[in-house]
C-alpha cells in the first residue's frame, strides 16, 4: 500500500466508511509512515473542527412560524369550493404555459369577445316602443313635408321641378290625400310638357284604387292631345278594365286629327274592353315617356 | 439523528409511523401530519442550510420554512418508494440554489456578526472565543469550496449521511461521491491552513 492511496482513504477512515480489509491495511501503513501520519493529523484537525461547528439552536420563532404557515396552507386547501374565481386564478397562475400559447389564447379570447359582443348587439330588440312612436311621428312629418313640397313644386315653371314633384308621389307610399290627387289630375290634364303629363299618369296609375283617381283618369282621355299620352291612357284603361272609358275612347276615335298609330291602338283597346278579355299580362305596357326620369324600369303591377 | 434530540419532542411515542408513511398521509391530504415531520427533521435541515450558507441563522431559518412549504405544495410529487429524507434534501438543495441565485452577491458570505450566534447559543460560551474563532475560520474555508464539494462534506460530516444516501440526494453514484468527498476534504484542509497562518 502506497502513501497516495492511503491519503485517498483518510476521509473514509475518519467517517468510518472504510470497509474491513482496507481499514486494517491503512492502520498498518500509518504505523510505519510518518508523512501519512502527519497528513492524517492535519486532516483530522479539520475534520474535528468541522465536528465542533455545531448547528445553532433554532430560534424560538421557528416552530410557531412553521405552524402558522401550515395553518395558512391548510386554509387555502379546505374551504375553497371547486370552482372559485380565486382558485381558478391561482390555477391559471400555476399553469406553466409557454408565451406564444398564452398570446394565442389571448388573441382568441379577444376574438371571442368581439364575436359574442357583435352577436349580442345584433340580437338586441330593434327599438323600444318609445323609439318606434318617435319614428312613426318623424315618418309622418317627413310625409307631410313631401306633400307640401309636391304641392309647391308642381306649380313650378321648370318642367324638371314639376317632374320631381310628381316623383314624390311614389314616396308618399299611397298616402296621397285629396289635395295631392287633385293637383296631380290637374297636372295630367293641363301641364304643357308631355313628359310631365306622362310621368303624372305613371304616378297616378298605382293610385287607381281610389275612385276619384279612376274617374279622373277616364275623364282625362278627352282632354289629351298628345298621341303619346293618349295611347298610354288607353293602355291604363285596358289594365284597369275600365268600361266607363269606352264612350270616351269612341269619342276620341272620331277626332279628325288623330294619329294613325293611336287610332289603331284605341280600336284595339275598345275591342279588348268590350269583349271583356283581360289584357295579356305578358305584354307589359311599354314606357311612353321619352326621358328616363324614374329609376323604376317597370310600372308596378296593378292591383285591380 | 440521535434519539436525544427527540427527548423534548411531544410527538415521540404518540406516533410510531415512519417518515415515509407520514409523508404519504400528507400527500393524501392529511397535511397536519407535516407537523410531526417538522419536529423530526427541522434541526438537521437547519444545520445543513446553516453550514451551506456559511453560518447565517436567520437566513437558514427562512429557508427551512421554505423547504417545508415546498414539501406541502409539491406533496403530490412524493413517491411511495422514495426515502423521505432524500426527497427533503432534494427540495432543500433547490431552495438553496434559488436563494443563491437571488442573492448572488451575498451568497456564502460569512458575517462576523454570526459569531454571536455561537456565543449566544450557549454551546460554545464556556469553551471561549477561541473556539468560535476556529469555527468562523472553518466557515470561511467552507465558503471557498465549490458548492458541490461543500455539500458532500456538509452532508457526510453534519448530517452523518453515508455515501450511498448522499449519492441518492445528489442524483449521482456512490463512487462519484467518494471521490468528491476526498477532494473536498483535501481542499478544505489546504484552505483552512492558509487562512489560519
Amino acid at each position: 500500500m502506497n502513501c497516495e492511496s492511503t491519503q485517498d482513504q483518510l476521509a473514509d477512515y475518519m467517517s468510518g466508511q472504510l470497509p474491513e480489509p482496507e481499514h486494517s491495511e491503512l492502520v498498518a501503513h500509518l504505523a510505519g509512515c510518518t508523512s501519512c501520519r502527519a497528513e492524517l493529523e492535519a486532516v483530522q484537525r479539520v475534520w474535528r473542527t468541522l465536528g465542533k461547528a455545531t448547528t445553532p439552536e433554532p430560534s424560538p420563532n421557528l416552530r410557531p412560524e412553521f405552524y402558522a404557515m401550515l395553518a395558512d396552507f391548510k386554509s387555502t386547501l379546505a374551504p375553497e369550493p371547486k370552482y372559485s374565481p380565486k382558485g381558478l386564478w391561482r390555477w391559471l397562475r400555476e399553469l406553466q404555459i409557454p408565451q406564444p400559447a398564452l398570446r394565442l389564447a389571448y388573441s382568441l379570447a379577444l376574438l371571442l369577445v368581439g364575436a359574442v359582443g357583435g352577436y349580442w348587439l345584433n340580437n338586441q330588440p330593434k327599438t323600444t316602443p318609445a323609439d318606434q312612436q318617435q319614428l312613426a311621428t318623424l315618418a309622418a312629418q317627413v310625409g307631410e313635408m313631401r306633400q307640401v313640397m309636391l304641392l309647391t313644386l308642381i306649380d313650378n315653371p321648370s318642367a324638371t321641378e314639376r317632374l320631381r314633384a310628381v316623383s314624390y308621389t311614389k314616396e308618399l307610399d299611397g298616402a296621397a290625400d285629396a289635395k295631392v290627387i287633385n293637383a296631380l289630375l290637374s297636372t295630367l290634364n293641363h301641364d304643357d310638357n308631355v313628359n310631365v303629363r306622362l310621368a303624372t299618369l305613371e304616378a297616378l296609375a298605382p293610385l287607381a284604387a281610389d275612385p276619384t283617381v279612376r274617374l279622373g283618369l277616364v275623364h282625362a282621355l278627352a282632354q289629351q292631345e298628345s298621341p303619346l299620352v293618349q295611347s298610354a291612357l288607353a293602355d291604363v284603361m285596358v289594365q284597369l278594365q275600365e268600361h266607363r272609358s269606352l264612350p270616351q275612347l269612341r269619342a276620341l276615335l272620331k277626332q279628325a286629327n288623330l294619329d294613325g298609330t293611336v287610332k289603331s291602338k284605341i280600336e284595339e283597346s275598345i275591342q279588348t274592353l268590350s269583349t271583356g278579355r283581360p289584357a295579356a299580362p305578358a305584354t307589359t305596357p311599354q314606357r311612353h315617356d321619352q326621358t328616363h326620369v324614374f329609376p323604376r324600369a317597370e310600372r308596378p303591377a296593378l292591383a285591380v | 439523528m440521535s434519539t436525544a434530540e427527540y427527548s423534548n419532542n411531544p410527538f415521540i411515542g404518540l406516533d410510531s409511523l415512519t417518515d415515509n408513511a407520514l409523508m404519504l398521509r400528507v400527500k393524501a391530504g392529511d397535511v397536519d401530519r407535516m407537523g410531526l415531520l417538522f419536529e423530526r427533521h427541522h434541526r438537521a435541515l437547519l444545520g445543513f442550510l446553516y453550514h451551506m450558507l456559511g453560518g447565517s441563522r436567520a437566513a437558514s431559518e427562512d429557508l427551512v420554512q421554505n423547504v417545508f412549504y415546498r414539501m406541502l405544495k409539491y406533496r403530490h410529487t412524493y413517491s411511495a418508494d422514495g426515502e423521505f429524507r432524500t426527497w427533503m434534501y432534494h427540495l432543500a438543495r433547490n431552495v438553496l440554489a434559488d436563494h443563491v441565485k437571488k442573492n448572488r452577491h451575498a451568497a456564502y458570505h460569512t458575517d462576523v456578526a454570526n459569531v454571536a450566534d455561537y456565543l449566544g447559543g450557549g454551546h460554545l460560551a464556556d469553551e471561549g472565543l477561541e473556539q468560535a474563532q476556529d469555527v468562523l475560520v472553518l466557515h470561511q474555508a467552507l465558503a471557498r469550496l465549490s458548492p458541490e464539494n461543500r455539500e458532500v462534506l456538509v452532508l457526510s460530516r453534519f448530517q452523518e449521511m453515508k455515501y450511498g444516501e448522499i449519492a441518492q440526494v445528489l442524483d449521482t453514484t456512490e463512487g462519484a461521491v467518494r471521490v468528491r468527498a476526498h477532494r473536498a476534504l483535501k481542499e478544505l484542509k489546504t484552505i483552512y491552513l492558509r487562512i489560519e497562518n
